[in-house]
């Protein structure tokens, strides 16, 4: 029954804009962002952190987060 | 991040260092997407021997209050970004010794390599770490054949199947 569930929600269609994918192919394309991200430049990167810094700083109110100067 | 880099070399220029690479999280974020954290972990290896009961570090510390750095917390501010400065143990320094030379704004470092972060996040043990372990694992290249032999050479071999066989069921 679970396995049923499991292969249905797989299979569900999710529509983003024009493109009709299924939950499986979200994942798998996010996975495969994620990999493309992990192949950036150490130095945008860093950019990225700086940015996640001020995030956390601003947002989340973490006064004690120092933020980087790149 | 340029103007750290640049003191760390100093560092070893002025033969406070022996050598260092980037561990820790910016040592992963190296290898996989970015994400947060707070600090630059820096692996040293001190000048003389590294079997001494006693390191150390007041060297350091003093040449680098000299250049304006100074304390905050557990931190000590280099050009604005918070360091740890961790001195090498065995692994650590065979890390640094394989570390990955690499360039960040036209200056050159080194950058400690996935088969071995594996082995120190393992050995550091905390959630934080197996966060990390798992990113590498998922994202970057490893050398397996690498990784083994450092794993084995530590005594991790056991610890690391066991975090596989939890976190991935294998």
């Amino acid at each position: 029954m679970g396995l049923k569930r499991g292969v249905m929600e797989d299979n569900q269609k999710i529509v983003i804009g024009n493109k009709v994918i299924t939950r499986k192919e979200l994942f798998e394309e996010q996975e495969k962002l994620r990999k493309a991200r992990a192949r950036m430049h150490f130095k945008n990167k860093i950019k990225a952190l700086i940015d996640l810094q001020k995030i956390a700083s601003k947002w989340g109110k973490r006064k004690d987060v120092i933020i980087w100067m790149s | 991040m340029k103007n750290t880099i640049e003191i760390m070399n100093e560092l070893k220029k002025e033969k406070l260092i022996k050598d260092y690479a980037i561990g820790g999280a910016i040592g992963a974020l190296k290898w996989v997407e970015p994400f947060f954290t707070r600090d630059l972990d820096i692996f040293i290896i001190p000048v003389g021997e590294t079997e001494k009961r006693l390191i150390n570090l007041s060297p350091i510390y003093e040449y680098l209050k000299k250049k304006g750095c100074y304390w905050k917390k557990q931190w000590i501010i280099i050009k604005g970004i918070p360091v740890d400065f961790i001195p090498a143990d065995a692994l650590g320094k065979e890390a640094v010794e394989n570390a990955k030379e690499t360039e960040y704004d036209g200056t050159r470092t080194k950058v400690i390599t996935p088969e071995y972060l594996i082995p120190l996040f393992l050995k550091a043990g905390r959630d934080k770490d197996v966060r990390k372990i798992e990113m590498l694992l998922e994202q970057a290249k490893i050398n397996a054949e690498k990784l083994d032999e450092v794993l084995e050479k530590y005594g991790l071999t056991r610890k690391f199947n066991g975090l596989k066989k939890r976190r991935y069921g294998r």
